[in-house]
């Protein structure tokens, strides 16, 4: 299917409906000519089998970041349309609204640098991760229902986050019509032990430094404390909570496919009608994970600024540890865009994509090791990418391959020399997250900023990191 | 007879095929297959036991559910599990005693998000059952 890409400028590529039957809509990827090299065949064609669902509306989109996924490649964007449209649990991903948040301090490099030996193991103490990780909140039934519905305010009440922190969280941190009576049994026995925890894989909290500054004025508006001062990146998501809501409307929306007679390129894409009880109930179920991973991060939030008051001795608030910003990038929002120059409502699947809207902040993780950014939302996403940018680096090599490739002692070795302090609870975590096992984040980071789907404000280099 | 392998795909994460004599069988060695990514499976003593239910429309689904429910005893009971006993099987329904003990993240592997459909085979051989399952990792 690559051979069938056509460049459009150094950064855009396009697969017309042409190139297969049963292709509605264009499919776009943006990517520079390194990335398309690199770029996996089955993932191209995915977009191209995205295109042929009903409703579907143009362009599928691909981002510099996009490697193979369940259904639809991980960096994408898939709009449908919310009449004619489809809603689909494969579609959005397993771990729904994994995300990042980005906590800033008034703390320089050298303060942080003299107790990193400290910070990390507090951290890593304090924050539960690892698979079987125990949460130490011990949710009821009851607790657990409010959390999914109120999302951050129940965070605020109970004293784990601020009305600030809910102010700079997408969705301000809460979905509404969550319905937790879509949501199985066997979802909530997962995620009441679970809330208040890292997980692992690609999940990570990370110590940063700010080495450059590109838009001083917005980076100021935002409340950073300029280059050389450090700022904490917490990754994660849903946990076995969303894993657990996925998996049931995958089956649930397979056999809607059926009722509803829609015709289907992959059975990884099964989907049900937006308008639809399947559709709809699906919805309501995901806004219930989006919650609980806005609380998840809340919670966690929390307590990487009662560590920082353990090693530092002093208090959060002093420290300015303020939430820059909480973003999503798995996730499904029904959203108003402009198509044909007339506003339509359009059900939105940013599937290892952030939202990128004027002005808002976009956060895009490196791999361990290497930089990672905080951009600007533009105009220019409205226009190409129903508001969207790049989530990530992007894998490059399986984690199955990682793990047989690189050892996990010799990883923490490596990223030691470059100054960079690593701890995970096990040396395998380390090796399947090895940087050489993801794309250069800077040629993504190239391709973001020069098709200006969102623009760079401040690049941050690794200090240290806290792995599953 | 091996009980199971893992299958190299450029793509997908994590692909096993796991094979049996008996329906029996396959089953106990997919969920051994799995566990062997979720954790240090030799590491683990089978000292506590768990009992599994679990009711499909047919065979291909009974699998997927089973492997299913067992991810989701690591999240609810804080287990890792090594030893696996079927003890009731038919199309549709299945019983097990699963044994294992508290997960420790320090005898952890790799955190198993879900059961896919990708490249999902489930078959009758000559020599008994085979299936081939991915996960999302």
């Amino acid at each position: 299917m690559k051979d069938k890409l056509q460049k459009i400028s150094d950064y855009e590529w396009l697969l017309p409906k042409g190139v297969r039957d049963r292709m509605k809509v264009d499919a776009k990827i943006f990517a520079n000519q390194k990335i398309i090299d690199a770029a996996e065949d089955a993932a191209v064609q995915q977009l191209t089998n995205v295109a042929c669902l009903p409703g579907v509306l143009e362009p599928v989109i691909g981002l510099p970041d996009m490697h193979w996924g369940y259904g639809l490649p991980m960096g994408a964007v898939g709009a449908f349309d919310a009449e004619e449209g489809i809603i689909s649990s494969g579609l959005c991903g397993f771990d729904i609204n994994c995300g990042i948040n980005l906590i800033r301090t008034n703390l320089t490099v050298e303060e942080v640098k003299a107790k990193i030996k400290e910070l990390i193991p507090t951290l890593f103490k304090n924050v539960p991760s690892g698979v079987g990780a125990k949460g130490p909140l011990k949710l009821t039934r009851e607790e657990l229902d409010r959390v999914l519905v109120e999302g951050i305010d129940w965070a605020i009440e109970k004293g784990y986050a601020t009305k600030e922190d809910k102010e700079h969280t997408e969705e301000k941190g809460r979905m509404d019509d969550a319905d937790p009576s879509k949501v199985s049994d066997l979802a909530k026995k997962r995620g009441i032990p679970q809330l208040g925890t890292l997980g692992a894989g690609n999940h990570f909290l990370e110590i940063q430094e700010i080495s450059d500054i590109f838009d001083e004025e917005t980076a100021k508006k935002w409340g950073l404390h300029g280059e050389g001062s450090v700022v904490i990146m917490l990754h994660s998501g849903s946990r076995g909570f969303g894993h657990q809501v996925a998996s049931d409307y995958l089956k649930i929306q397979e056999k809607a496919v059926k009722k509803y007679n829609i015709w289907l390129p992959d059975k990884q894409l099964a989907c049900a009608p937006v308008n639809s009880e399947e559709g709809r109930d699906y919805f309501s179920a995901m806004k219930c994970a989006v919650n609980y991973a806005f609380v998840n991060r809340a919670v966690m939030t929390k307590w990487i600024r009662d560590s920082f008051e353990q090693v530092f001795k002093k208090d959060w608030e002093s420290m300015d540890m303020k939430t820059v910003y909480g973003i999503a990038h798995n996730i499904v929002k029904l959203e108003e865009h402009k198509i044909g120059g007339k506003g339509r409502k359009v059900y939105v699947h940013r599937k290892g994509a952030t939202r990128s809207f004027p002005e808002t902040p976009v956060l895009i993780a490196g791999s361990m090791g290497t930089a990672s950014y905080l951009l600007k939302g533009t105009e220019t996403a409205m226009e190409k990418t129903f508001g969207s940018s790049a989530h990530g680096a992007g894998r490059v090599m399986s984690r199955a391959t990682a793990i047989k490739k690189f050892w996990g002692e010799t990883v923490r070795e490596d990223l030691e020399k470059q100054g960079i302090i690593a701890k995970s609870t096990h040396p395998k975590v380390l090796s399947e997250e090895a940087p050489q096992a993801y794309k250069d984040v800077e040629a993504v980071i190239e391709t973001v900023h020069q098709t200006g789907i969102s623009l760079k404000v401040a690049r941050m280099k690794p200090m240290g990191v806290v792995k599953g | 007879m091996e009980r199971f392998k893992f299958i190299e795909d450029l793509t997908s994460d994590v692909m096993i095929e796991a094979y049996g004599k008996t329906l029996k069988e396959v089953f106990e060695n997919a969920a051994f297959g799995m566990f062997s990514v979720i954790c240090q499976i030799d590491k683990i003593r089978p000292e506590k036991e768990v009992e599994i239910e679990v009711r499909a429309d047919n065979i291909e689904e009974l699998m997927i559910a089973w492997l299913q429910e067992l991810i989701a005893e690591v999240d609810i009971n804080y287990m890792f599990f090594s030893k696996f006993d079927v003890m009731e099987i038919s199309d549709t329904y299945l019983k097990a005693r699963v044994f294992g003990e508290e997960a420790d993240p320090k005898k952890g592997g790799t955190l198993v998000k879900a059961v896919t459909y990708y490249k999902y085979k489930f078959e009758k051989t000559e020599k008994g059952y085979k299936v081939r399952v991915s996960f999302d990792i």
